[in-house]
């Protein structure tokens, strides 16, 4: 009799390892789309009781995971927020140098068409005008061009003060989630913060990496530790003295660092280079063209008479130096006002001279431009052509990390995904195992029943 | 490899989402007819099509110049040709002012007559284009080239203008051609002829006959000047009207979509569309739980 009820025992607990195994593939099913969840396995073991069987019991349920893919899926992450925030701003950033209207390039092509007209017909106030107009449309071409990627330059330094606010919640969570999945056995914790890990690598990148001992810690590119178990520091934004444009520092309690040029990940990474490269050698080139410009005309008009035949007028407000030229370049108020003062005339010759408006057309063919290396329409289209190219880069960077990602998903969801044909499978056989002990069981409560009346 | 059902629906739907990309994409090109919409769409491209726009606007820049040039050509050659008659016909009432058989009055009527031909020359000498420069005043454009006495005021300048983006031509026939410099003052002659005939100046008379043939020769070679310079500007113009067409051709072919190509792309993305539908569809049927 003490072994029909040691069978007994036996039937329980074999049901309730089952029942395990039913909650697990339930669990499993429930959570088959939520993010980051990883599916749990739940392993039955046999209870060693010889020379009788002992029974069975289940493990505790295993999160499915593999810390090293797991890393990869962090990087990666990282790569593709970078190249995706970073294609999404050259795309803005081409938008101002090459969008609406026409491209600077358009606009001196027409001030020498303009000229060449002139040519034919310097004395011609329609034809003078003309020249002056496109002057005018050019210098405010030029500068809307600035305004235009000032602006774009101000949207991702307000995007990366943004991020740092952003990241810093982030790094409290992620360290408020490290210290639950410390204390709790709970693979949805880890899973909760691995998520927190993932959302933190889309903006800062970076590497959040499991210790011996359990915690994560979460290194930024170049070292600094923004996570380190349940410690938290701070990412804040503060103003670059020289540009006020807003350079990142880790703050731990009275230690700052500063790791602008060290973040090299995330949408923040991609805002931080396209602010510190992209924005800056865009805006040089523009300004390099507008002095270059302004240099290369006013000499020519410098040089020449207008109807008066006086000499000596610019035709853009001379510029001091490179640095800012894009915004300042403006076509001389007094010729604006006037359009005989246009010096088309060579300087002592009559009025009907048209040296002048030759020497203008000509500089559509003179290496006046970089250094006497390129033309002007040369220079300003290669302000355009570098933004395009590293466009036409990111987008194939943003392929190629989402190739990455999907394998690496691929990869994750081949581990951990939840498959509910399979957990449905699971279900239906910790179901009839549970239903067969049920039935050994009543069994042997009828055999029990049994001798206990015979008694 | 493991593949959950979840994965299956996942890549089916990112098929589906690229075919659908793409189809949008040949769709867009289809109806604008441009292959580079933006700059990074093809960046060589882009900047070879803009580059060949730029040689084009110098180009067009220079057409205009030559146009205008040429229609003021046509202008001084009619102005040089009703010279060259007026010039022609005084000699011819020169010669017979020049015949014994006319005396005094006779001299002083074909004067008279002389007088009004000389003051029409002038005229034409001093004549103007429509945006107001004398024809032949040289540099000196908005003074009046000719003086009363048909003394010539202006400069010998001649004004070239672009005839491509690197090269330029003189369009213009400068006053001073019809001067001493290039042989003999024509317009003070004509008036030197009348007051000869006026004032019955036989000697005179007979001594301005020699130039009158030199004055009808100098304003022909300049006419013949003005119309070897409106011929160079008409092949200059034809040999431009080619380049631009390149030009135009060399820009669709940078940016401009090949319909041919992209209607078969179309077509192909369509299909791939469809399929990748239709798989979705069935993986999504394969997948749904049996009641």
């Amino acid at each position: 009799m003490s072994d029909l009820l040691s069978l007994l025992s036996v039937g329980a607990a074999a049901i309730a390892a089952q029942h395990t195994g039913i909650a697990v593939a339930t669990n499993n099913v429930a959570n088959a789309n939520t993010a980051g969840y990883s599916r749990q396995r739940v392993d039955l073991e046999s209870l060693p009781a010889a020379p009788l069987v002992g029974g069975v019991r289940s493990g505790a349920p295993v999160r499915m995971q593999d810390s090293l893919l797991a890393a990869r899926i962090q990087t990666a992450t990282g790569s593709l927020a970078m190249s995706q925030a970073f294609a999404n701003a050259l795309a803005q950033l081409e938008s101002a140098v090459a969008g609406g209207g026409s491209t600077i390039d358009e606009q001196l092509g027409n001030l020498f068409l303009k000229a060449g007209q002139a040519s034919a017909v310097p004395t011609d106030p329609q034809a003078r005008d003309a020249v002056i107009a496109a002057a005018r449309d050019l210098a405010s071409g030029i500068q809307r061009r600035a305004a235009d990627i000032a602006a774009t330059r101000a949207d991702a330094d307000a995007r990366i003060r943004s991020g740092a606010t952003t990241a810093s919640s982030l790094a409290k969570q992620l360290a408020a989630a490290n210290t639950a999945a410390a204390k709790s056995d709970d693979p949805a914790q880890r899973d909760h913060r691995d998520q927190i890990a993932k959302q933190l690598g889309q903006l800062v990148g970076g590497q959040a990496r499991v210790d011996a001992d359990g915690q994560l810690r979460y290194v930024l590119d170049g070292g600094a530790v923004l996570v380190d178990g349940g410690r938290a520091a701070a990412l804040a934004a503060t103003p670059d003295p020289t540009t006020g444009l807003a350079r990142l520092e880790v703050v731990d309690g009275a230690v700052r660092r500063d790791v602008t040029t060290a973040i090299g990940g995330g949408s923040l990474g991609a805002d931080l280079k396209f602010c510190d490269q992209d924005v800056a050698q865009t805006a040089a080139k523009l300004d390099q063209v507008a002095f270059d410009v302004t240099s290369s005309m006013n000499a020519v008009h410098l040089a020449n008479a207008g109807l008066d035949g006086v000499t000596g007028r610019p035709m853009f407000t001379p510029l001091a130096q490179v640095a800012g030229a894009a915004s300042l370049i403006t076509v001389d108020p007094a010729l604006a006002a006037d359009s005989r003062l246009l010096a088309l005339a060579a300087p002592g010759a009559g009025p009907g001279s048209n040296a002048g408006a030759l020497a203008l057309f000509a500089l559509g063919t003179r290496p006046v431009a970089a250094g006497g290396t390129a033309t002007l329409g040369d220079a300003a289209l290669d302000i355009v052509s570098g933004v395009a190219n590293a466009g036409a880069d990111a987008r194939g960077d943003v392929t190629r990390d989402g190739l990455v990602a999907d394998n690496l998903a691929g990869l994750r969801d081949s581990l951990a995904g939840v498959d509910t044909q399979e957990e449905l499978t699971n279900l239906a056989r910790f179901e009839h195992a549970s239903t067969a002990m049920a039935k050994v069981v009543s069994t042997i409560d009828t055999m029990l029943g049994s001798l206990i009346s015979s008694l | 490899m493991r593949i959950t059902g979840n994965r299956l629906i996942d890549l089916a739907a990112a098929s589906s989402t690229k075919q659908q990309s793409t189809v949008g994409t040949v769709s867009g090109q289809l109806s604008s007819g441009l292959r580079v919409t933006t700059p990074s769409d093809d960046p060589a491209a882009w900047v070879a099509a803009q580059r060949t726009k730029l040689r084009q606007a110098l180009s067009q820049g220079a057409g205009a110049a030559v146009a205008t040039s040429r229609d003021r050509l046509q202008l001084t050659d009619g102005a040089l040709a009703s010279i060259g008659d007026i010039v022609s016909q005084i000699q011819t009432l020169a010669v017979q002012g020049a015949s014994d058989t006319y005396n005094a009055n006779d001299r002083a009527g074909l004067g008279a007559e002389v007088r009004g031909l000389f003051q029409s020359a002038l005229a034409s000498a001093n004549a103007q284009s429509s945006d107001g420069e004398y024809l032949l005043a040289g540099a000196a454009s908005l003074t009046t080239p000719f003086d009363p006495g048909g003394v010539y005021l202006g400069d010998a300048g001649v004004r070239a203008v672009p005839i491509s983006d690197t090269t330029t031509a003189g369009t213009t026939i400068a006053g001073s051609t019809l001067t001493a410099a290039n042989g003999v003052d024509v317009l003070p002659l004509l008036d030197r002829v009348a007051t000869a005939l006026s004032s019955n100046d036989l000697p005179g008379l007979l001594a301005a006959l020699p130039d009158l043939a030199a004055a009808v020769k100098q304003v022909a070679t300049t006419r013949s000047h003005t119309g070897a310079a409106m011929s160079s500007l008409e092949q200059t113009t034809a040999a431009r009207a080619l380049l631009e067409q390149d030009m135009q051709q060399a820009i669709s072919r940078y940016v401009e979509v090949d319909t041919v190509t992209a209607a078969s792309d179309l077509a192909k993305a369509s299909q791939a569309l469809e399929v990748s539908r239709a798989v979705a569809s069935h993986i999504i049927t394969l997948l749904a739980p049996s009641t």
